[in-house]
């Protein structure tokens, strides 16, 4: 193929940086003036958002001219687009002004941050990915330490040791995997391994890989860096981190053992377990809903509520994930979008009542029925779907998760693990209906205070995702059929 | 068709007094009244009715007027008449006693015409709690925890009838007394528990026992039967006086009706191994009813006692009957004594407790055996009457009472000897305290605080006349109620034919 | 009308409750009350043409949803769902109408009732496992928030209790119906298919079980029914009386057309066990209602104890059992309805004490002489006498029963004796105690008002009516008793 085509291809991606250079150049021309530069960071990078979005419909589609880096399927356009969508929410995210000194710089780093992740979504080689990783990543520690308190330097400096970290497991895996393969593809790599028993190598490689992989989906026990960060980053760095960097880790790990892994699944139907990665990943789901669920019971403050909830979430996506079934993966990826709407939404609220009350404990939330119906509201729908109740989409996706993954995951035995992960996910309501109790049950603050009118983003930042929710918990098969075909055009 | 409409009028009266506002109290009476007495002339004899509940369970809501109800139908309607009088005589009560008056009534009315187990049981039940709220709150001082007493020991029976009943159900699947009745002659009751209670490892025989044990322990309460009689005497005596009229008119003979309609014809089985027990109960009640009276100087209690030992001559008739089955003749006898009984007790018992309403009335709520005397002088008609009603409770010929205690005692002396004799001793008794009653009250020195008693009034003397015409008819001429109660007799004597 | 109506005006009425203005409490229970109505009719008229016209195909609506995991939006209404619905109409009339003076947010009041109500239509409706199980999981939210916000004793703990037994409950129902799923081929959520799958008995044996004490811990199965009486008393009346009278028999209906039907030999091994368990509930109900102090707990604990009755006609799973275990359903939430609602309707508002002694203060028989009417004959439908519809429903219980375990028979007995004991100790100490003559007259209380009458009066009737005539319910239940889901393990007779 000739480099126009390749352009085209990665249009979407060009486009994104350029608005991100545009922005930084921006700051700099305009001189320091905060206001204005938060404004224009946000205006500049929903005009690109929108705009990368727009270029979409130019990539031409798979197979025409694909290169062994890029692999535009239809799981991967839908997954950007996704990406570009929860990354728009998460521009609109309400930060304080003077979290920000340099609003242009996060904006930008935040688009690069973006870039990353859409080109990893796209991507069936193993360096590739690493590269596209590792953009995103060294995106978000920036991102995450931007204010230049204590709090968020801790978190950004947690967040990067491990990452860094990890993110050396990964590489080290990915060598090994090609030591043993001689191909960085994962369909190089399938074919290797097809070729008899899988070595101890390719194993050692393969679990490598997940531990970086892990890190980025904050399963247990790579979740360390999760609580700070939720805690200490502004809003938007932890929306990206808790939406769409979830969703893109989620797209990867799918790829990766689907493709390139198939045949050393192994499985963890209880009686029937024979090691492979359906074990580990069965392993790693279980201890991670554990962990979660159980830690988020603990908690006073939203965020960290949130930050284990996310890795409770992961474990529900592990299971689905163990039980090595295309069902059960769509199901996964339709959960992980809906969870990524939910956890944006709810820390929409959460930073707006930060902004009014001061602090994102639980009991700043009381009255807010009262204070302000219309966030109240929509965290209801938000924390509702988090927690799996009808007839909003975290429900819907919940139970295909559990019965595609019952259903392909090996037999009856898996249902220990679907048990498990049913069973926790009841008592996970316990958490969200506490921090609902002070919206809905506690009477407002007696301080007279009044909440400020709320912007016109905040607004449609939390309609859209509220409503979409709602609607994909009546009718689910208007996300979940396009990525169950997608997926099987992939698997093929 | 008429049969429901008959149970339910005064049902109808109950409801309108209940949502009527603003009624005089007599007012009130009246028209408790008059729903009271037109079912009297709306109820006829062979009529009957059914609706179907659950025909798989054979249980429907089946209601029956042969001769037997017809009698107890008409004793209803003429004791709640005459009570309703007495109350607006008293002027007491207002419009829910009078309502609740109705509403027993109409349960009443059902408990003697029900042909199944399920319509009788409820309407007993719908008795109680009338009767247990008339006591309850306008009775005397101690009338709290006589009513609940009443309720609780009346309830507690009902509580083993209903568990026998249901065993019944269970094992031959109906509850109707007639279907009952024809399994029973036929001799099938005992196989057929035998069968369902295998498990328990009892012989049929003993388990028909245990039921009728059971059904027993409940008439017995209402009746009552020493030594469940514990409630009657402080529930009569602070029940206000119309109640207590209904009380021992009505609600006794509901036991009795039950024991003919019921006990007889569906346990004949082991009657004859019950007998003697049963005998042996009768004459204890009879004996200990009149010695107690004696010891009473509250004329109430007095005839509280009484009436317990008059109802025992009842339990002695039908403690011979089951003794015997092969002596028609005096089985037949008994039999018709205790019909009869039944009646002309009910009649008599409110002409006697009138008559207390009556002295309590002008003595302002005095009723001590020795708070009167010498009203002979000052009262004469009111003593006359009185005397009458007295002298029909003792049993003398020409008046009502003797004719059903002769029949009695003519059946039992032939079967149970020597219970019939020793209950003869109760006849006795009886005499001594009444005719003490009627000295102390009427002869002797008019005490001072009585001098300015009037005689009876207008009201009170046709209220009398009505009674003591009810007295002497049935007395010189019994045909008039044997007529109605013969056919159910032979039926019943049919039933107890000894199983082949 | 078709009981499609049942839903719709239900969930419309939640809506259009939501989108009225601040203050409109008058519009909102217009709007919740006429809601009521068309439900119950709807309901009620389905019954009347299924009755006039035996032999009609029953209604259904069938609908493609979600292709992926097979399940279709498919409604069908048999006889045995119409009468529940037309309880749950009726309940919905009286729970309305009890809540008449509300004035603490009261849209936000009746948009959680009618949702409750219209997740229940949702659930006796759905033909679908996984659409049952979202109108079932719809009310969890609502139960929460109506305890939770207008409640009284101990609210929030009472609220957090029944939100978390009915969501722990939930968990073992979607493992169940996962299970089945999965085990019956992965292709359809549709009750009627997972029925008519075989499963392996190793399967059944646990699979029954959890999916089964889902379902039952929601009718209060003992030792898990906890959380009723703490819930029910924490709750506002209209909501005791939706939870106690309907949203309980939201479990005993899924035991008895999902659980059952589905593990029918799972059911086998177990059904010793339920029978058990089911009595010692009755008597445990009963035993603990008669050391109560507080007349809402006696209510409570005297509805764990009507329960039992329920899971007691479904393990006899004979006809006479089945037959008593549905028509208990509608005798209990008739009467629940009506014992919550005088208590707490009718009493507690007046006299802000639900304690046995210091009601006894009141005078009530004097003072409120409706109510004390109307609670004699709830008492009497509660003690299971003839002529209201407990006895009908208790006595087919007995019948079947008896047939099955004999010596069970004997402890219900006991059981009913109970019921009549503590029922009756509760009416005498509220409603007519004695009182020392020197004691100061009681306080003048306000009358009862129309829509506390109206309330009153339908329940009754209903109850009356069902206990006087039963042969109409009792057709009906057959009618859904044919069904082919319940051949597996329905023993004649």
């Amino acid at each position: 193929m000739n480099h126009s085509q390749l352009f085209l291809q990665l249009l979407p991606e060009a486009v994104l940086v350029l608005t991100a250079l545009v922005m930084l150049g921006a700051a700099v021309a305009t001189g320091r003036k905060p206001g204005k530069e938060f404004s224009a960071g946000i205006g500049i990078a929903t005009f690109g958002l929108l705009l990368a979005a727009a270029a979409m419909f130019f990539v031409p589609p798979a197979g025409e001219s694909s290169t062994p880096l890029l692999a535009n399927d239809t799981l991967a356009r839908i997954f950007k687009v996704v990406v570009l969508a929860l990354g728009l929410f998460a521009i609109w995210l309400p930060l304080a002004r003077k979290e920000l000194e340099n609003p242009g710089e996060y904006y930008a780093l935040a688009l690069f941050a973006l870039t990353g992740l859409m080109l990893a979504v796209g991507s069936n080689h193993l360096l590739f990915l690493f590269v596209a990783l590792e953009l995103s990543s060294l995106s978000l520690y920036l991102l995450a330490g931007f204010p230049r308190t204590a709090r968020a330097s801790e978190a950004s400096l947690k967040y990067f040791l491990f990452g860094g970290l990890s993110a050396a497991f990964m590489l080290f895996g990915i060598s090994l995997l090609y030591g043993v393969s001689h191909s960085a593809t994962l369909s190089g790599i399938a074919q290797a391994l097809e070729a008899g028993q899988p070595s101890l190598l390719a194993m050692t490689g393969l679990a490598m890989l997940l531990v970086g992989l892990g890190f980025k989906l904050a399963a247990v026990p790579f979740h360390y860096w999760a609580p700070d960060v939720y805690q200490g980053a502004p809003a938007t760095t932890v929306a990206i981190v808790s939406a769409a960097s979830k969703a893109v880790g989620l797209v990867v790990l799918v790829r990766i053992l689907q493709i390139g892994f198939a045949n050393v699944a192994g499985s963890a139907a209880w009686g029937e377990m024979t090691a492979g990665w359906s074990l580990w990943l069965a392993v790693l789901a279980a201890v991670s809903m554990i962990a979660g669920n159980v830690l988020a019971l603990a908690q006073t403050s939203v965020r960290r509520l949130l930050a284990y909830s996310a890795i409770a979430n992961t474990g529900y996506l592990l299971v689905a994930l163990s039980a090595n079934g295309p069902k059960a993966a769509a199901a996964a990826l339709f959960y992980v979008v809906v969870y990524g709407l939910a956890t944006l939404g709810a820390l929409a609220v959460t930073a707006a009542v930060e902004r009014d009350r001061g602090d994102d404990r639980i009991s700043s939330f009381a009255g807010l029925i009262h204070r302000s119906p219309f966030q109240a509201v929509c965290l209801l729908v938000f924390l509702t779907s988090l927690a799996g109740i009808p007839p909003l989409a975290g429900f819907v996706g919940k139970f295909a998760l559990f019965s595609d993954a019952l259903a392909e995951g090996g037999g009856m035995g898996f249902v220990w693990l679907v048990g498990l992960a049913a069973v926790l996910s009841a008592v996970s309501l316990y958490y969200y209906l506490s921090v609902l109790k002070q919206v809905f049950v506690k009477p407002a603050p007696e301080d007279g205070f009044q909440t400020r009118t709320l912007p016109p983003t905040h607004v449609l930042n939390l309609a859209i995702p509220a409503l979409l929710l709602v609607l994909l918990g009546t009718l689910p098969s208007l996300l979940l059929d396009p990525i169950a075909r997608a997926l099987c055009e992939t698997l093929r | 068709m008429m049969l429901p409409i008959v149970i339910l009028i005064p049902l109808i009266g109950a409801i309108l007094l209940a949502f009527s506002r603003g009624m005089s109290v007599k007012n009130a009476g009246r028209i408790a009244g008059g729903f009271a007495i037109v079912s009297l002339f709306l109820a006829r004899p062979n009529c009957e009715w059914s609706l179907p509940w659950m025909p798989d369970a054979d249980i429907a809501l089946r209601f029956s007027m042969d001769g037997l109800s017809f009698l107890f139908v008409v004793l209803v309607s003429l004791v709640t008449v005459f009570a309703i009088l007495a109350s607006i005589l008293k002027g007491k009560g207002d419009r829910a006693y009078f309502a609740l008056i109705l509403v027993l009534q109409s349960a009443l009315y059902g408990v003697f015409t029900a042909r199944h187990f399920i319509p009788w049981f409820l309407c007993w039940e719908m008795t109680l709690i009338p009767a247990w709220l008339l006591i309850r709150l306008w009775g005397g001082p101690g009338a709290p925890k006589a009513a609940l007493r009443f309720f609780i020991m009346t309830l507690g029976g009902s509580a083993f009838m209903l568990v026998g009943f249901l065993a019944l159900q269970l094992s031959v699947g109906t509850m109707d007394f007639d279907a009952l009745g024809k399994l029973a002659a036929q001799g099938e009751l005992t196989g057929a528990l035998a069968k369902s209670f295998a498990f328990t490892g009892m012989s049929g025989h003993s388990l028909l026992t245990v039921v009728a044990l059971a059904v027993f322990l409940g008439l017995a309460v209402k009746i009552p039967i020493v030594p469940f009689h514990a409630w009657l005497p402080a529930a009569y005596a602070e029940a206000p006086t119309p109640v207590t009229m209904l009380l021992t008119g009505l609600l006794s003979k509901m036991g009795v009706y039950a024991m003919l309609r019921i006990f007889l014809p569906v346990f004949p089985e082991v009657l004859p191994s019950l007998a003697p027990l049963l005998t042996w109960l009768a004459v204890a009640t009879v004996l200990l009813g009149a010695v107690a009276a004696l010891a009473q100087t509250d004329l109430k209690r007095m005839l509280a006692y009484s009436s317990v030992n008059h109802l025992g001559y009842c339990t002695l008739a039908i403690a011979a009957v089951a003794a015997s089955q092969v002596d028609r003749a005096a089985m037949s006898s008994a039999l018709s004594g205790v019909i009869l009984q039944a009646f002309n007790h009910g009649i008599i018992a409110s002409a006697l407790f009138s008559g207390i309403a009556i002295l309590e009335i002008r003595s302002r709520g005095q009723r001590g055996l020795n708070d009167f005397g010498g009203l002979r002088a000052q009262t004469p008609v009111f003593c006359g009457l009185f005397g009458i009603a007295v002298f029909a409770s003792l049993g003398l010929p020409g008046l009502s009472g003797f004719i059903g205690e002769f029949l009695i005692f003519n059946g039992a002396f032939a079967i149970t000897p020597a219970a019939a004799a020793l209950s003869v001793i109760g006849l006795l008794l009886t005499a001594v305290f009444l005719l003490r009653m009627m000295r102390k009250v009427f002869w002797g020195p008019l005490k001072p605080s009585l001098a300015k008693w009037e005689d009876l009034t207008k009201e009170e003397r046709i209220l009398f006349g009505f009674l003591l015409l009810l007295i002497v008819v049935p007395g010189l001429f019994p045909q008039v109620l044997l007529h109605f109660a013969n056919p159910a007799i032979v039926e019943l004597l049919d039933l107890l034919r000894p199983i082949p | 009308m078709t009981p499609a109506w049942t839903l719709i005006s239900a969930f419309a009425a939640a809506l259009i409750v939501l989108l009225l203005p601040a203050r409109a409490a008058m519009a909102s229970r217009m709007v919740a009350l006429v809601a009521s109505v068309i439900g119950a009719v709807a309901a009620g008229s389905a019954c009347l043409a299924k009755l006039a016209n035996p032999a009609a195909a029953p209604w259904s609506f069938d609908r493609e949803w979600i292709p992926n995991f097979g399940s279709r939006f498919h409604l069908a209404a048999d006889g045995l769902s119409l009468t529940l619905l037309f309880l749950t109409g009726i309940t919905a009339i009286a729970g309305v109408l009890f809540s008449w003076n509300i004035e603490k947010r009261p849209r936000a009041f009746f948009a959680f009732f009618m949702t409750i109500i219209g997740g229940v239509y949702g659930v006796f409706l759905s033909r679908d496992a996984f659409l049952l199980f979202v109108f079932y999981e719809i009310v969890i939210l609502p139960k929460y928030m109506l305890i939770a916000i207008w409640g009284s004793t101990n609210k929030e703990y009472g609220a957090m209790k029944l939100t978390m037994y009915s969501i722990g409950a939930s968990a073992l129902i979607l493992i169940g119906l996962v299970a089945a799923y999965a085990a019956a081929g992965a292709t359809s959520f549709d009750i009627a298919h997972l029925a008519a799958a075989t499963y392996p008995s190793a399967m059944q044996a646990w699979a029954f079980p959890v999916l089964f004490l889902g379902f039952a811990v929601l009718a209060g199965i003992w030792p898990f029914h906890t959380w009723a009486p703490t819930g029910h008393v924490a709750a506002p009346t209209a909501a005791s009386m939706l939870l106690a009278g309907v949203v309980m028999k939201l479990g005993a209906f899924g035991a008895l057309c999902v659980a059952m039907p589905l593990f029918p030999q799972g059911f086998e091994q177990y059904k010793a066990l339920i029978a058990g368990l089911a009595v010692v509930g009755i008597i445990y109900g009963a035993l603990t209602a008669l050391s109560q102090k507080d007349l809402k707990f006696i209510i409570g604990y005297s509805s764990v104890s009507h329960m039992g009755f329920i899971l007691l006609g479904l393990a006899a799973a004979n006809h006479w059992g089945l037959r008593g275990a549905v028509l208990q359903m509608i005798s209990h939430g008739i009467i629940a309805g009506l014992l919550f609602g005088i208590a707490g309707r009718v009493v507690y508002e007046r006299t802000h004490t639900r304690d046995l002694g210091e009601l006894g203060r009141f005078d009530l028989w004097k003072s409120l002489p409706g109510a004390a009417f109307a609670f004699t004959l709830a008492t009497a439908a509660s003690m299971g006498l003839p002529g209201f519809s407990g006895f009908v429903a208790e006595i087919s219980v007995i019948i079947g029963l008896w047939q099955v375990y004999p010596w069970l028979t004997i402890a219900v007995a006991a059981g009913i004796i109970l019921t009549g004991v503590f029922s009756l100790r509760a009416l005498y100490r509220a409603f007519f105690p004695e009182r020392e003559a020197a004691a100061a007259p009681p306080p003048k209380l306000p009358p009862l008002t129309w829509p506390e009458i109206s309330a009153i009066v339908l329940l009754l009737t209903v109850s009356i009516a069902i206990g006087i005539y039963p042969k109409p319910w009792i057709q009906l239940i057959d009618d859904g008793l044919r069904s082919p889901l319940f051949q597996s393990f329905l023993s004649l007779p």
